[in-house]
């Protein structure tokens, strides 16, 4: 299998970047079949396409869509996340800078579906030119009548806002998004089954659906062609249908987005993107820097899907997949990822605030040369204690790079613990970056 | 009659006589307390001293926890917040007032063992005998070590 | 229990496969208790919003399956946010429940300083508490501590040291939830987040003291009780704050007969568990360096130490020759039995000239004990709060206001001339224009056109529209005191509640002082009125009164017109003046009482509700000082004018015989008696 390229298909055509040229390509003809559907024949469309969240978590994505309320008493919003915040993440900001109308239009689709009054981007704070690309493909939209009252003629009516985050990693975990959105902290709210589900109680304490950019750009597809047509794409996986880009990065010869079906083996996502660069793989990161980490041994035998990566006992996540080459260090890169956790977290609950600043404390002495024997029992265990204590993924997120790191490679934590310099460079201290 | 005489009387004073005669050759067990005094055991535990650090700051931070401590109850602290210009001890606190009423204290040294910055020892300083019962509560003047004269 | 009653769905739980019935929603946390669970806690506090920061309250989780079986779930929950469900078990004691509290006390206590001797929370701390019964015995921790300011004077009454904050984020919910002054924030994030003012200015709440009684550290802690003792050393006694009317519940914790701070006191009628800061920081008075410690009498020009016989003695006879023209001043702060044996006196004496500062004769109203109690303020739809800053009054008002607003939904209408705290959660805010109440009142009641009222007080017709639809629904509760006649005159507060009852609404004209209630029940108990104390000033440069009985009233505080005070006391052929503190008063007396305090003297004090609460006396008096009410009880005794009174309960029993306000409260009512507290944690 080679690329399969649906989303990005048009990607690196100027004119796809304009309404014209979107329509050209068969732009908002799934919006044109949409409104002439009933809401409840939508959904079962997505249900039928079998598509899951492709923000991470890999939630089937129609019984979000089905969560609302059916019976309409207050005001319905949606949410499309855009605070693409995962390191090694990039694919959301080439289909919101090449590809806007495809956002657009499957945010008017959903919004159809769920019969919202208003659709939110929360566009991460550094995605200016993705935000001035989606601008100016929502006004165009408005001035056609895709967006704004009675759309199409259909007497729909839904608007579409653009709000720019502030630089917080947090603000793309849903609740701290809505939060954030409605100009309180970036903090996480309580979920379920502590306080309801944002589809009966979300942002301004309204039904209110959250997708990632990925998802949205989905529906078009399946809307114009049929969800059975999108579940034939990756119908080799258990579970997962249709296609995902992939935003390969690391020591390999053309790093960038890959649009991949589902159930292609990983290998060949590597191969996709050219193979590495200088000396052998050592190991990946497939799904954004909070996945855990497998060995080249797993990478050979992984077929990319969301069940099929646990096998591998990893994940797909974001799709932020990063190859390593044999000349990494497994103990500063878990340093360096563990530095961004550190850095990221909210402070809001207790292990993920005092846990990723005692793991990079840890981490920052073993570098030093400090290490003493015991320290990768301490950072693993340390690791453990956030691990599901945490008040929102977060803490999980920082916690799994390093145990995995220290299940896949303890041989390497051991060396730099005793030596006090790396197993692979022998660099005797880290050069730390400021 | 004067065997018995010799067998009741002047035997027992021989054989008393003898045991001194003996003894003679052995060392006093006594001094002659005041003029003479004995080296106290290291671990001896008498009269209470606050302390200082090398330069001078008083170790007690005011913190009560002496008091705390005492079975006797005869530890009465008076805290107050060190400033910039009247600084007494290196932390935010000291103890303004500190006094021991040493009648009532039973020298356990208790309040050693909870004193968090070792401010407050029993030293080897036994002859607290006086007058006047008022005599008896130790204030913090009295307790504090003089500063080192450097 | 009460919601068993009222008919909420019940659920049947598991905690510790031990079954229970609790009402749904409840909270897992709170039902635990119903087992005598403990599940230790620092971010939840019962009284507000749960928010699951902590996370030491966890507990393993599952689910009761169909077939009897129990699934647990992967991760554990937190109890403080988890609502009860059918079919919910709970584990409090697994051994991984038992580690993970071990792992967030040892997160929590990674940059937590090793500051226990000196820190004022140190010995009544929950996170010593929860260490010691649920942490781990050593840290692992051997890294650099984060270090950040400390002792940082947050506003007059509180330090904040940012090093001892575990960030669980309950001063500034109490900010957000109970005082709504929003002042507090958290800045930064992840390990540097810390809580803080905005702007980094004062912290200016009216309700700042909360915050260091809820702190479940000493990152919060009283400026003004600072280093002044450590917990173990204080003696808590249940006490009534007699600052305001309110009649809050306190704790006065005290060391060697020295009152050191006062915490509040859990009585969910009055106060909940709040305090104002003026209750909580305005006791320092029990400290006075100038309190009041023996009798003096006036030989010529000098005031002279003398004993109680000879002060009572002076007063007697003076008393029998003038008692005809003898005036009383009741002061804010006297016990009921004080105040009822002063009236007693008048009454007796024959010259029924009584005042205090609650006065309504000026109103031409009688006296009306309040529709609404602070309880039943809580239920009302619709809330009228009139007058200037309501959280400057009755604090306690305010705050049972605010709980109305936001948690049970009341509508708030707030008239006033400059803007209060109400403003921020009002339904309607009609500011009018100084001097306008009466007319905005005629608006109200349709005597007057909209627009013509909204011509002359300032107040949108639209808004007078929208109040006057409001005000047409159920459940009514006008709030007033006498500072509406201050500032607009009394026709204007007689207006209001001449509205009120026309729209049949609570009526609730609230005193302001701790005496006010029982000074007013035994006034009309005794068929006389409690004049106000202008009146009486003036009626000593008329002539009409020559004996003075300032009952810890210092006029030159409580009475605005300077020169007529000083005129009148000039005049006055005896002044009696009764106090616990030198006050400017003293210098025209002929004799001084010295008056001890009600936690050094005992006393009875009706709050502005009515409620009766017990106050026994727990600290020495002040040299010779008495109580107020063994003073009057002596001097009735000695002038043969009643008998009997031995103790404060004697008293009231007398009172409840003249008095039917006292009679229902000593027979009907229950009278709040302090719980040992266990609240607050």
């Amino acid at each position: 299998m080679a690329e399969r390229k649906l989303l990005l298909e048009h990607s690196h055509e100027t004119s796809f970047r304009t309404r014209a040229g979107y329509e050209q390509t068969g732009g908002y003809e799934g919006l044109k079949k949409a409104l002439g559907m009933e809401r409840q024949a939508i959904i079962d469309e997505v249900k039928t396409s079998g598509l899951r969240g492709r923000g991470g978590a890999g939630f089937p994505t129609w019984i979000k869509w089905n969560g609302l309320p059916k019976e309409k008493k207050t005001s319905h919003f949606i949410i499309c996340n855009a605070d693409e915040g995962e390191p090694g993440t990039f694919k959301d900001k080439e289909l919101i800078e090449k590809c806007p109308f495809l956002l657009v239009e499957g945010m008017t689709i959903a919004g159809v579906a769920t019969q919202a009054d208003a659709g939110y981007i929360y566009i991460r704070g550094e995605y200016l030119d993705g935000a001035r690309s989606l601008r100016s493909a929502i006004d165009e939209a408005y001035k056609a009548g895709y967006l704004g009252k009675n759309i199409m003629g259909s007497g729909v009516n839904f608007d579409l806002y653009i709000h720019m985050g502030a630089g917080s990693y947090e603000c793309g975990e849903e609740t701290a998004l809505m939060s954030s959105l409605m100009g309180e902290r970036g903090m996480p709210r309580l979920k379920f089954p502590h306080a309801p589900l944002p589809t009966i109680s979300g942002v301004f304490e309204k039904p209110t659906l959250i997708n990632n950019v990925e998802t949205y750009c989905c529906a078009p597809f399946i809307l114009k062609n049929g969800g059975e047509w999108y579940a034939t794409l990756g119908a080799s996986t258990k579970n997962s249908r249709g296609t995902k880009i992939f935003s390969v990065s690391g020591h390999v010869k053309k790093p960038g987005n890959y649009e991949i079906e589902f159930g292609t083996p990983l290998q060949e996502l590597l191969e996709i993107a050219g193979g590495m660069v200088d000396g052998d793989l050592k190991f990946c990161v497939p799904g954004g820097s909070s996945v855990p980490m497998i060995k080249k041994a797993e990478v050979e035998r992984a077929i990319i899907g969301y069940e099929e990566m646990s096998e591998v006992r990893s994940m797909v996540g974001s799709g932020g997949c990063m190859f390593f080459n044999d000349s990494t260090c497994v103990v500063t890169f878990t340093w360096r990822t563990a530095q961004f956790y550190a850095n990221e977290s909210c402070g809001k609950c207790t292990p993920c605030r005092e846990g990723t600043r005692w793991m990079v404390q840890i981490l920052d002495r073993i570098l030093a040369g400090g290490g003493n024997p015991g320290d990768a029992e301490l950072l693993q265990q340390v690791a453990s204690q956030i691990d599901g204590r945490s008040f929102c993924p977060l803490g999980d997120a920082a916690a799994w790079p390093v145990a995995a790191a220290l299940r896949v490679f303890p041989e390497e934590f051991a060396y730099f613990i005793e030596n006090g310099s790396s197993m692979v460079t022998g660099a005797k201290t880290l050069a730390m970056a400021p | 009659m004067s065997l018995g005489i010799l067998k009741d009387v002047a035997r027992p004073i021989l054989g008393g006589m003898g045991i001194t005669a003996k003894r003679l050759r052995h060392k006093k067990a006594t001094i002659s307390y005041p003029e003479q005094r004995r080296e106290q055991y290291p671990r001896t535990r008498w009269r209470h001293a606050l302390t200082r650090y090398e330069n001078g700051l008083e170790k007690c931070i005011g913190c009560s926890l002496c008091a705390g401590a005492c079975p006797a109850k005869c530890i009465n602290v008076v805290a107050a917040e060190n400033t910039d210009e009247d600084r007494h001890s290196p932390g935010e606190r000291y103890a303004v007032r500190y006094e021991i009423n040493m009648i009532r204290c039973i020298f356990c040294g208790y309040c050693q063992e909870a004193c968090p910055t070792g401010a407050i020892v029993l030293r080897k300083e036994f002859e607290l005998a006086n007058y006047h019962r008022e005599d008896f509560i130790y204030t913090k003047e009295m307790l504090l070590e003089a500063k080192a004269s450097t | 229990m009460a919601a068993e009653m009222m008919g909420v769905d019940m659920v049947t739980i598991l905690v510790d496969d031990i079954e229970l019935q609790v009402p749904k929603g409840e909270l897992i946390v709170e039902s635990v208790k119903r087992l005598g669970i403990e599940i230790p806690i620092f971010c939840y506090h019962p009284r507000m919003k749960p928010v699951g920061m902590c996370r030491m309250c966890l507990v393993e989780t599952g689910t009761k399956q169909p077939d009897g079986t129990i699934r647990k779930m992967p991760k554990p929950q937190a109890s403080c946010t988890l609502p009860a469900s059918e079919g919910l078990a709970i584990y409090t004691q697994t051994p991984q429940i038992i580690q993970d509290r071990k792992g967030v006390l040892e997160f929590l206590l990674i940059n937590h300083p090793l500051d226990c001797p000196i820190c004022d929370r140190g010995g009544e701390c929950p996170l010593q508490n929860n260490t010691l019964f649920y942490g781990p015995s050593t840290s692992r921790h051997i890294e650099f501590k984060r270090h950040a300011p400390k002792a940082i004077p947050l506003s007059e009454h509180v330090t904040l040291d940012l090093e001892r904050c575990i960030q669980c984020g309950r001063c500034v919910r109490f900010t957000e939830e109970i005082s709504g002054d929003g002042q507090l924030a958290f800045r930064f994030r992840g390990a540097s987040m810390q809580p803080s003012t905005f702007a980094l200015s004062a912290f200016e709440s009216k309700f700042s003291g909360n915050t260091i009684e809820i702190c479940p550290v000493g990152a919060l802690t009283s400026s003004q009780s600072r280093f002044r003792a450590r917990p173990w050393d204080l003696e808590s006694s249940a006490g009534v704050c007699t600052l305001c009317s309110c009649g809050c519940n306190v704790w006065f914790d005290h060391r060697i007969g020295k009152l050191v701070r006062v915490n509040g006191r859990t009585n969910n009628a009055v106060n909940e568990e709040w305090t104002c800061d003026q209750g909580k920081f305005g006791h320092d008075y029990y400290n006075h360096n100038e309190r009041q410690a023996s009798v003096f009498i006036r030989t010529s020009a000098r005031l002279e130490s003398t004993s109680w016989t000879v002060g009572l003695g002076e007063i007697v006879t003076k008393l029998k020759s003038t008692g005809t023209s003898a005036g009383f001043l009741l002061g804010p702060k006297i016990s009921n039995e004080a105040g009822f044996l002063a009236c007693r006196a008048a009454t007796a004496l024959g010259s029924r000239q009584v005042a205090g500062i609650d006065s309504r004769v000026e109103l031409g109203a009688n006296f009306e004990v309040p529709a609404d109690s602070l309880l039943s303020l809580e239920q009302a739809k619709v809330i009228v709060s009139v007058g200037p800053s309501l959280a400057d009054t009755l604090p306690i008002v305010y705050l049972r206001v605010r709980k109305a607003a936001s948690q049970k939904g009341a509508k708030v209408i707030s008239i006033h001339s400059s803007p209060t705290e109400l403003d921020e959660f009002a339904f309607l805010s009609l500011c009018h224009k100084p001097g306008t109440l009466s007319l905005l009142i005629q608006g109200l009641d349709g005597s007057l056109a909209l627009e013509e009222v909204a011509l002359q007080t300032g107040v949108s017709a639209q808004a007078l529209k929208e109040a006057k639809t409001v005000l047409e629904g159920q459940g009514v509760s006008f709030i007033a005191t006498n500072q509406v006649a201050h500032t607009e005159g009394s026709a204007a507060l007689s207006d209001l509640r001449r509205l009120a009852k026309k729209l049949e609404a609570n009526w609730n004209h609230f005193c302001e002082t701790a005496s006010g209630f029982a000074s007013l029940a035994s006034c009309s108990g005794l068929g006389m009125e409690l004049q106000s104390p202008e009146s009486i000033l003036k009626k000593c440069l008329s002539g009409d009164i020559k004996f003075l009985w300032l009952v810890d009233f210092d006029p030159f505080e409580l009475v605005k017109d300077r020169e007529l005070v000083k005129q009148a006391l000039e005049e006055v052929e005896f002044l009696v003046v009764q106090s616990a503190i030198a006050s400017e008063a003293s210098h025209y007396a002929s004799v001084v009482l010295p008056q001890s305090l009600p936690a050094e003297g005992g006393g009875s004090f009706t709050n502005l509700d009515g409620q009766l609460q017990n106050f026994d006396a727990f600290l020495p008096k002040i040299g010779m000082a008495r109580a107020d009410w063994q003073i009057f009880a002596e001097l009735l005794s000695r002038m043969d004018l009643a008998a009997g009174m031995f103790s404060r309960q004697d008293i009231l029993q007398m009172a409840a015989k003249d008095v039917p306000y006292f009679k229902e409260a000593l027979t009907g009512k229950q009278d709040h008696q302090p719980q040992p507290s266990g609240a607050g944690v």
